[in-house]
């Protein structure tokens, strides 16, 4: 079974999904439970069974597709995507286990379910081909999710987030293509399998144009500035639930996407638009913080912190060498579970209040003060507190891009003050004060079901805030290898200088080359 | 004078000329058919000639499967335009506007 | 030993989460006892570690797990006592034992009592670790971790807006601090490949001044937010709306001290620099003149400790900048107990009055509150330096360090705030307690402080008093092992004794001049009318030289406009306008030519003759063109394309 696991990993949510259809209303709720908590368990069986000292990809599976092309079903993991495959199977069950009243519920677990398929197998996936298919498949359960439950202007909000992200997928799969192909002209043979194209030097000029087709869809993923508007509306008009896996897991596809891409099969081009990506980087995270300042609506506040703590991950990815791509590969996770969590609890009030203006709250503090509380810790996680799971990746990923640009990394370390004024700002508005609002007075203080989905998440922000060893670990094995191969391709001297070169590492590559075949 | 290639290919075009302007300004429903069989046979006179002129009988051929389909279309033709004229009692382009986008 | 280096650190943590269980429920007070009681454990064992150190010699370096490891960082929460760092434990569990009992009594009545407790725990527990830790990474972690609590405390009473603006204020201007501290981090990362203590300062030798000089200052930079220096000073007075325990022991005694903790720490650093060492003591001696001068006009007995705080914060950079580290440790020591002291007796003074704030509306206190008199006499000559209490000797050792090493404008300076420090201390003394009854015409009827809370405070009294002349002598031999030892004598002895009686002279002058001015029967509640109160120097004094008002006005303000303009104009009226452009684009094209779809058979056929025209002359076009491509290649050649 350990052979096939992440195949059933991906496949038994589908699986179940379609079982659903037949299950009975009233039970779906508890039915669409098990089933997440199933998979979770298999999940963290994947995680219990993963060897930590391995760089490489474990669990390979391979069946071929389309044997012409080179087209193969291939899927692996590797310490930088077990864990946020575990994310994903944990936020879809918490998701579904604090689903509220919502109507029809069980198209919604269906849609979760499928939802979820497409999220483990585009972490999964090491054949470019199977990973284009479950990225443009996870848009539709999310396009679904937001035409049917979401707000006024779900429409337009779900249509944007569709044909932008969409589009920026095309321009990647003529990447796709175009990589596929100099693949074979160099070697005579079809091949999309992502560890293959690991060992093709391309010349650098060839490295760009590839490199900018597919960041164009990597970045309206993230999303990076200027392609991040889709993200508000979407936030903005989602449901809870919807915006939970949004932030958590779908945003990370793309930061995922530019580790697993862009960093080993392009290198060169990696190190030219460095800098040209760093200040993006920064500009994402100045920018969307003031945004998120000038915001009235709470849910909003949260949406633009997503981004702007994405242009962290982006410049942690970018510094190139082991403390930054590690620290942003622990920011992927550490982010998923705060803004997750911070979704959460706007839900929570939004389902009291049904706004999430923050001027028609002021003084929750003393009416909701478990409410408060949670919000509190989770406020602080975001805004990067010591001890708390976001400091771990956002220190990381500002140490690591130290090496690279000492004034970016002075601006991009602005975050850690607009962070703190925004997010600050938000909560006295809700929290502090008098109670001034009438139907402000006699709230329910958060009830189980919600606490059940809270509490391990501030447990998580906690533990791993203190012990971020457990993931560090394999998340720094898997780095430090994808980083001497990049030093190993680099062409450039410019790239073989600022991609460090860790003397050990060459064994290490080697280990993960016969795990491809 | 003897009559050539270029004889026939000109004439072929005048008659394909008279067909498009034919397709393109009558408003008759029945014209128009006539436009098109001008147009169709225009090509098959090109076809036959060409044929004739490099001794290849493959364009002749074409141009009775051109005359078979045309007989056809033809025939469909009709049949949909006294239908057509049964209901509305005309048969003026201009009234045909039912696939308006 | 580690068992007590453990059991120091961890009961505040414990005490807290104590607390913290009972943070929802109505008050109880074990919610305040149990943390106490935990905190006179962890000075128990700090005192045993004391004793250990003082008695070995040696110091103690444990290391209890790994925190971040990853590439070539390794950092370990692991934590080092030796003598700076076991000074520092005892001053903060000492203070903070105090300060829990009395709050016991001070909170009384509030119903946030067990939050209270919970967040003040927390807060010493974060101050050990800043002050134990043996690396950068786990001070920085001590460094949030109090900016954290102290942001609670400060906005503890959160219905008041005021409050909660000072805690958002404090926690923000700090952030900025931690910033330049974290980029300090960075550079000594990158440039020694380790954090921990005793690897980064012997390395520091080795590298070249100007990176010495970047990581000098990032680190000073941080040590500035959260020791309030200018011009990041002005959350300090904010604070002040937090509860007064809270002033006592985060505003006064411990936090707003973790700056010249860091630079003592350093000095390993700052000892290869002296030029920006020279800037620390320039800027601390500038400071403590600046701060002393606003605590002349204040009427607001918590804002006028506030700023002496400053002040004497000041002191200590002016002492650690050049190079006297020892005497800036030892003034930490001495100042964090007569100031809390002073807080602690501000409270009581706040808590006779209903927390009326003005000195103005009190006077004839001493009658009342006779014990609480004596604490803040005695604690405010100390703050003013007068033989023999405990600010005499630390106090006059920064003035000789100064004027033993020539730097005699830093010493006028601070010789001339030691003048402003006595009358300042003094004038609020001699309106609080002195002079005519004035609050009985308000409504107000003082009493004195529950016992419990006078006998906590004791101790401070008792260290205010005696701390000077009986620990100098063996503070210097225990932290001297650590610090240079430098002596600073005046050699001279004719110099030294016309110093030293001069010095106090004049601090006794003005504490008579303070008493003589506000004793006298004819002081009033300002009203605003007077001339004074008119002049430019008063305004100027009491609007803080205009400093938070630049800063509302200049840079929140701007920040707040900018933040909507970003959001109204760039965001919704460029870039998503972009990006609804390019698909309205698409939208309307279609919606124009759907036009040609008119359903006219007619119509449509001539589109398609039109089609078929230009297909066939873009076929004929290709056709020419590569039939001509060569001598079109030369054409164009020749047009120099």
């Amino acid at each position: 079974m350990l052979d096939h696991i992440l195949s059933i990993l991906i496949f038994f949510p589908a699986l179940a999904g379609v079982l659903g259809f037949v299950v009975h209303k009233d039970s779906m709720r508890a039915y669409g439970i098990a089933v997440s908590i199933i998979e979770f368990a298999l999940s963290l069986w994947l995680w219990f069974a993963f060897d930590n000292g391995v760089s490489g990809m474990q669990f390979m599976e391979q069946l071929p597709l389309i044997p012409a092309f080179g087209v193969n079903y291939i899927l692996g993991v590797d310490g930088i995507s077990l864990f946020i495959i575990i994310l994903a199977a944990f936020f879809t069950m918490i998701g579904i286990a604090s689903l509220t009243d919502t109507k029809d519920v069980k198209n919604m677990i269906v849609t979760l379910l499928f939802l979820q398929m497409t999220m483990v197998g585009v972490f999964a996936a090491l054949d470019a081909m199977v990973f284009y298919v479950f990225w443009e498949l996870s848009l539709v359960p999310m396009l679904y999710i937001i035409g049917a439950w979401g707000g006024e202007k779900r429409i337009y909000a779900s249509i944007k987030f569709f044909l932008y992200t969409f589009a920026g997928s095309l321009v990647m799969l003529v990447g796709v293509l175009f990589m596929a192909y100099f693949y074979y002209q160099a070697t005579g043979q079809w091949s999309f399998a992502i560890l293959d194209w690991y060992r093709l030097i391309l010349p650098e000029s060839f490295q760009l144009w590839l490199f900018a087709a597919f960041f164009l869809g990597f970045a309206i993923k993230v999303p990076m500035f200027p392609f991040h508007t889709w993200l508000p509306y979407a936030h903005g008009q989602a449901p809870t639930i919807g915006s939970v896996i949004l932030a958590a897991i779908l945003l990370k596809m793309g930061t995922y996407a530019f580790i697993r891409f862009s960093l080993p099969l392009f290198p060169d081009a990696s190190t030219f638009f460095m800098i040209p990506i760093a200040v993006l980087a920064i500009i994402m995270i100045i920018y969307t913080a003031m945004v998120a300042y000038a915001q009235k609506d709470v849910k909003q506040v949260v949406a633009y912190s997503s981004i702007s703590h994405m242009g962290v991950i982006i410049l942690g990815t970018f510094a190139l060498n082991v403390e930054g791509i590690s620290g942003s590969v622990f920011l992927m996770i550490g982010h998923g579970v705060v803004a997750g969590a911070l979704f959460l609890l706007v839900g929570v009030i939004y389902d009291r209040r049904h706004t999430k203006l923050m001027s028609e709250f002021g003084g929750l503090a003393s009416v909701m003060p478990k409410y408060a509380t949670i919000f509190g810790i989770m406020m602080m996680a975001s805004v990067g507190l010591p001890l708390t799971i976001n400091f771990v990746g956002e220190f990381l990923s500002l140490l690591g891009f130290y090496q690279q640009s000492h004034i970016l990394t002075l601006l991009a370390g602005v975050a850690i003050i607009v962070g703190a004024i925004y997010m600050l700002t938000a909560y006295k508005k809700m929290f502090f004060g008098k109670v001034t609002k009438e139907e402000n007075k006699h709230l329910p203080d958060v009830n189980k079901r919600e606490l059940i989905a809270l509490i391990p998440l501030v447990m998580i922000t906690i533990w791993l805030g203190i012990y971020p060893k457990v993931l560090l670990g394999p998340i720094s094995n898997s780095v430090e290898s994808i980083v001497q191969l990049m030093h190993d391709k680099a062409v450039s001297h410019e790239a073989k200088i600022r991609i460090p070169n860790l003397s050990e590492g060459v064994e290490i590559i080697t280990i993960s080359q016969q795990g491809g075949h | 004078m003897e009559i050539g290639l270029n004889h026939y290919l000109v004439l072929s075009t005048i008659l394909f000329s008279i067909g498009l302007v034919g397709v393109m300004r009558r408003k008759n429903l029945l014209m128009l058919f006539f436009a098109t069989e001008i147009l169709l046979n225009s090509v098959n006179i090109a076809f036959a000639a060409i044929s004739h002129y490099y001794g290849d009988l493959t364009g002749q051929m074409f141009a009775f499967f051109v005359i078979a389909i045309a007989a056809s279309e033809v025939a469909v033709g009709l049949g949909l335009l006294i239908v057509w004229h049964k209901r509305y009692n005309n048969i003026d382009l201009d009234y045909l506007n039912t696939m308006k986008g | 030993m580690e068992l007590f280096l453990y059991t120091a650190l961890f009961s505040p943590l414990v005490g807290s989460l104590f607390a913290a269980l009972f943070s929802m429920s109505a008050k109880t007070k074990w919610a305040g006892i149990v943390p106490s009681i935990l905190l006179g454990v962890s000075l128990t064992s700090s005192t045993i570690l004391l004793f250990f150190v003082l008695g070995t010699n040696s110091t103690l370096h444990v290391e209890m797990m790994t925190w971040m490891e990853t590439g070539g960082l390794y950092i370990p929460f692991g934590f080092v006592v030796d003598q700076v760092s076991v000074t520092m434990m005892m001053v903060v569990t000492l203070v903070s034992t105090v300060v829990h009992v009395y709050a016991i009594g001070y909170m009384d009545h509030d119903k946030g009592f067990n939050r209270f407790f919970a967040w003040l725990s927390a807060f010493v527990f974060s101050m050990m670790i800043l002050v134990m830790s043996d690396n950068f990474a786990g001070l920085f972690i001590g460094w949030e971790g109090v900016g954290l609590c102290s942001w609670g405390l400060i906005g503890f009473w959160y219905q008041k807006e005021s409050a909660t603006w000072a805690a958002n204020e404090a926690f923000i201007m700090n952030r900025i601090a931690d910033l330049g501290m974290l980029i300090g981090i960075f550079l000594i990362y990158w440039n020694t490949g380790s954090l921990q203590y005793d690897i980064v300062f012997p390395a520091m030798a080795t590298l070249d001044t100007t990176t010495l000089v970047w990581i000098g200052i990032f680190l000073f930079i941080g040590a500035m937010g959260k020791s309030a220096q200018f011009p990041l000073h002005t959350w300090l007075a904010d604070a002040m709306e937090g509860p007064t325990p809270v002033s006592a022991l985060i505003h006064a005694a411990t936090m707003v001290t973790a700056g010249v903790y860091l630079v003592v720490r350093s000095n390993e650093l700052y000892a290869l620099i002296p030029n920006v060492g020279l800037f620390i003591a320039s800027l601390g001696a500038f400071v403590a003149i600046f701060a002393a001068t606003m605590a002349l006009v204040n009427r607001d007995i918590k804002r006028v400790i506030a700023y002496s705080t400053l002040s004497q914060l000041g002191y200590m950079f002016a002492a650690a900048g050049l190079g006297a580290y020892w005497v800036a440790l030892f003034h930490l020591m001495a100042h964090a107990f007569f100031k809390a002291l002073l807080f602690l007796g501000a409270g009581n003074v706040m808590h006779a009055m209903d927390s009326e704030l003005d000195p103005f509306k009190m006077g004839g206190l001493g009658k009342g509150m006779k014990w609480t008199m004596i604490m803040m006499t005695l604690a405010s000559v100390a703050l003013a330096g007068i033989f023999p209490l405990a600010g005499f000797f630390s106090k006059d050792l920064i003035l000789e360090a100064a004027f033993v090493d020539h730097h005699l404008i830093i010493y006028g300076v601070l010789l001339l705030t030691a003048g402003l420090t006595a009358f300042y201390s003094f004038r609020i003394i001699a309106l609080i307690f002195h002079g005519k009854d004035r609050h009985t015409a308000l409504g107000f009827h003082p009493h004195e402080a529950y016992k419990f809370m006078l006998i906590a405070m004791s101790p401070l009294l008792l260290l205010a008093i005696i701390s000077g002349f009986l620990f100098k002598g063996g503070f210097f031999e225990m932290v001297t092992t650590l610090l240079p030892a430098t002596e600073y004598h005046i050699h001279d002895h004719l110099t030294y004794w016309i110093m030293t009686i001069g010095t106090q002279v004049f601090v006794i002058a003005s504490i008579f001049y303070a008493y003589k001015k506000y004793m006298s029967p004819d002081i009033k509640v300002p009203d605003g009318t007077s001339a004074m109160e008119q002049s430019f120097k008063y305004k100027l004094l009491i609007n803080q030289y205009y400093i938070p008002h630049f800063y509302a006005e200049y840079l929140v303000k701007p920040y707040r406009e900018l933040s909507t303009i970003f959001w109204e104009k760039i965001d919704m009226k460029v870039v998503d306008a972009t990006v609804d452009g390019i698909a309205n684009a698409f939208y309307t094209t279609a919606e124009q030519t759907r036009g040609m779809q008119s359903g006219n058979l007619s119509t449509m056929l001539k589109w398609m003759v039109a089609g078929l025209i230009g297909l066939l002359s873009l076929a004929v076009v290709f056709g020419l063109a590569a039939r001509h491509s060569d001598s079109i290649v030369i054409m164009l050649s020749g047009l120099g394309v």
